[in-house]
């Protein structure tokens, strides 16, 4: 009895290649590909993350060989238009909470991209806490999406994504 | 088939708890027992992972998309790795009714309702890529039949998934995701919509009636046999193929204005099969095999020469094929005429030695030809099943 339900605990994990038990579970991670995702351009990693700690944990940044900048954004009204923007100190995971990056929302921004990022293809990413251990995530794959109103001022963050 | 199996089981649990007496857990497990009825057409689910793709060794679904690719120019090998990457996930997730990845409505995704989607190849696809020499035995564009009036717009294309699902609400969503992936690669050269009966029409075993009303499937192999094994699933070749098959799509329109003028006993003559429950001219039951030496007081043949039974039974041991039509409703004419047909498959080991035979002697005679017109055509080569982390026709393209 015991063992089974070990089990099922365990094939979430193994599925994501995510190993922290003990810290933040990454889920269903997938990183957009569009025209914009070239060389030199940018993308956005989606998903969810689960802390599993007993504290709160926060998403400061990341790390991928496919991107020169990483940022944790949120997407906010400005004067009267969805924009992005960096959001400052990060991204809270309250303690036993989920959160979830989705398009029009919160999301790990890839800026810069080093090399085009096409459908189909897949990638490594480390995400960076303050509170839990890092995690590095392979076989993020790169799903063909098209966010709802994108509007992508390069250079003045008002990317939407 | 499990969970009909569960359904039933909790239908005689809710009999069995009302014969107790207990008059508020009767009517508690009954209510249950009815939410169960009204729903379970959501809750059953094929299985993805295995030796063959799912959507054919399967019972019938009630609606389906078959939907023709032509790859775009540039497409290479590596590329369609990425592709079959992301169709392979896809396909998993919606089988288990969950919404893909990037879903922008993840909240249509309501229940598996059997979907099932498998991926093939036509042979124009080996030549653009270059894998000529990946072709298995017996695949090739079928040769012109006399019979024959097809459309380009219905016929040929690199890549099709065929889609199925006991639902129009899931189809329509598992489509749109699938198609959505699909774009990066290539672009839709046709897409053909079909449908059987709901789920809940007919019980499991049933053989389902086409649009002329004919009891249709009946001689096929039986799922799950090892004949269905030796008729359909390929064994050898190269490593691709293993556990797939190769697939024969034809639509055939039907003529109703005219078949509708016939009565019964020239209907059943046309076929040598029963109306009523599909048994052959020469026996009471749908199971009962066909005499086909049987004659009339008169000398004439209870099954004519002329039947279509007659003259798609095998002549040579081999030549067998599985049967899974669709049928088509593509509206009317001004007259009234409906324009309506079969998405006419049949899957196989090597087309060469089992579908072709049964054409060319259905194009030298068969009376259904009357009634029957062949208005597009295309063949496909479908890879195994997939295991674990595998790709779809992985070994293919990479
Ligand atoms: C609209 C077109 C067609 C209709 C309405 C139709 C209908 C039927 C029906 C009612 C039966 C008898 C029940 C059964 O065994 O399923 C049958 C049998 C069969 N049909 Fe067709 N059919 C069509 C086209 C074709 C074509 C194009 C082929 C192959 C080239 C074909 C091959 C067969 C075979 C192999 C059988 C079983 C014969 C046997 O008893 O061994 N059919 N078809
Ligand atoms: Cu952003």
């Amino acid at each position: 009895m015991r063992k089974i339900s070990l089990l099922f605990l365990l094939i979430p994990l193994l599925v994501t290649g995510c190993t922290s038990p003990g810290g933040v579970v990454a889920e269903d991670l997938w990183v957009k590909s569009s025209e914009m995702s070239m060389q030199g351009g940018m993308t956005a990693v989606y998903g969810t993350l689960t802390n599993n700690t007993q504290q709160d944990v926060v998403l400061v940044g990341g790390d991928t060989e496919i991107a020169g900048v990483v940022e944790v954004h949120e997407m906010t009204m400005i004067g009267g238009e969805m924009k992005m923007q960096e959001i400052d100190g990060g991204l809270t995971i309250p303690a036993g909470m989920s959160i979830v990056l989705e398009p029009g929302g919160n999301h790990l921004m890839l800026m810069m991209l080093t090399d085009d990022l096409e459908a189909g293809e897949e990638i490594s990413v480390t995400f960076d806490f303050d509170g839990a251990e890092d995690i590095t995530v392979d076989g993020i794959v790169a799903k063909p999406a098209e966010g709802g109103d994108e509007d992508y001022h390069s250079g003045e963050m008002e990317m939407d994504n | 088939m499990v969970s009909r199996r569960g359904f039933l089981a909790g239908g005689a649990a809710a009999a069995a708890s009302g014969a107790v007496g207990i008059a508020a857990g009767a009517a508690g497990a009954s209510l249950a027992a009815e939410a169960d009825l009204e729903t379970f057409a959501a809750s059953r689910q094929a299985e993805f992972y295995g030796p063959h793709q799912s959507g054919i060794e399967l019972d019938i679904q009630a609606v389906t998309n078959m939907v023709a690719f032509d790859i775009k120019e540039s497409v290479t090998k590596a590329d369609m790795l990425r592709w079959m990457r992301l169709l392979t996930d896809d396909i998993a997730r919606l089988t288990a009714g969950e919404p893909v990845l990037a879903d922008p409505a993840p909240e249509l995704a309501i229940g598996a309702a059997r979907f099932t989607a498998y991926v093939g190849f036509g042979p124009s696809l080996f030549s653009k890529l270059g894998l000529e020499s990946q072709m298995p035995e017996g695949f090739a564009e079928l040769p012109a039949f006399g019979v024959d009036q097809l459309q380009e717009r219905y016929s040929g294309g690199d890549v099709l998934i065929h889609i199925a699902a006991d639902d129009p609400v899931v189809l329509a969503h598992g489509t749109r995701g699938l198609v959505r992936d699909s774009m990066p690669f290539a672009s839709v050269r046709w897409v053909q919509p079909g449908f059987a009966h709901s789920p809940g029409m007919i019980p499991a075993g049933l053989t389902h009636r086409n649009l002329m009303g004919q009891v249709d499937g009946t001689a096929n192999p039986e799922l799950g046999s090892s004949d269905f094994d030796s008729v359909v699933w390929i064994n050898d070749g190269p490593q691709w193929i293993k556990g797939g098959t190769l697939l024969v799509f034809r639509r055939i329109a039907m003529q109703l204005d005219t078949w509708d003028q016939l009565g019964i006993p020239s209907k059943e003559e046309v076929i040598g099969r029963k109306l009523s429950n599909g048994a052959p001219l020469t026996g009471e039951q749908e199971t009962d095999v066909p005499d086909l030496g049987a004659r009339h007081p008169n000398g004439l043949l209870v099954i004519p020469e002329f039947a279509h039974i007659r003259r798609a039974a095998p002549q040579e041991s081999g030549e067998r094929i599985f049967r899974r039509p669709f049928s088509y409703d593509n509206g009317m004419n001004e007259r009234g005429s409906m324009d309506v047909g079969l998405l006419w498959t049949a899957y196989q080991r090597d087309i060469s030695k089992q579908y072709l035979p049964i054409q060319r002697r259905l194009e030298q005679l068969d009376l259904l030809n009357q009634w029957t017109v062949p208005i597009g055509s295309a063949v496909f080569a479908v890879p195994g099943g997939v295991q674990g982390s595998e790709l779809l026709a992985e070994a293919l393209f990479s």
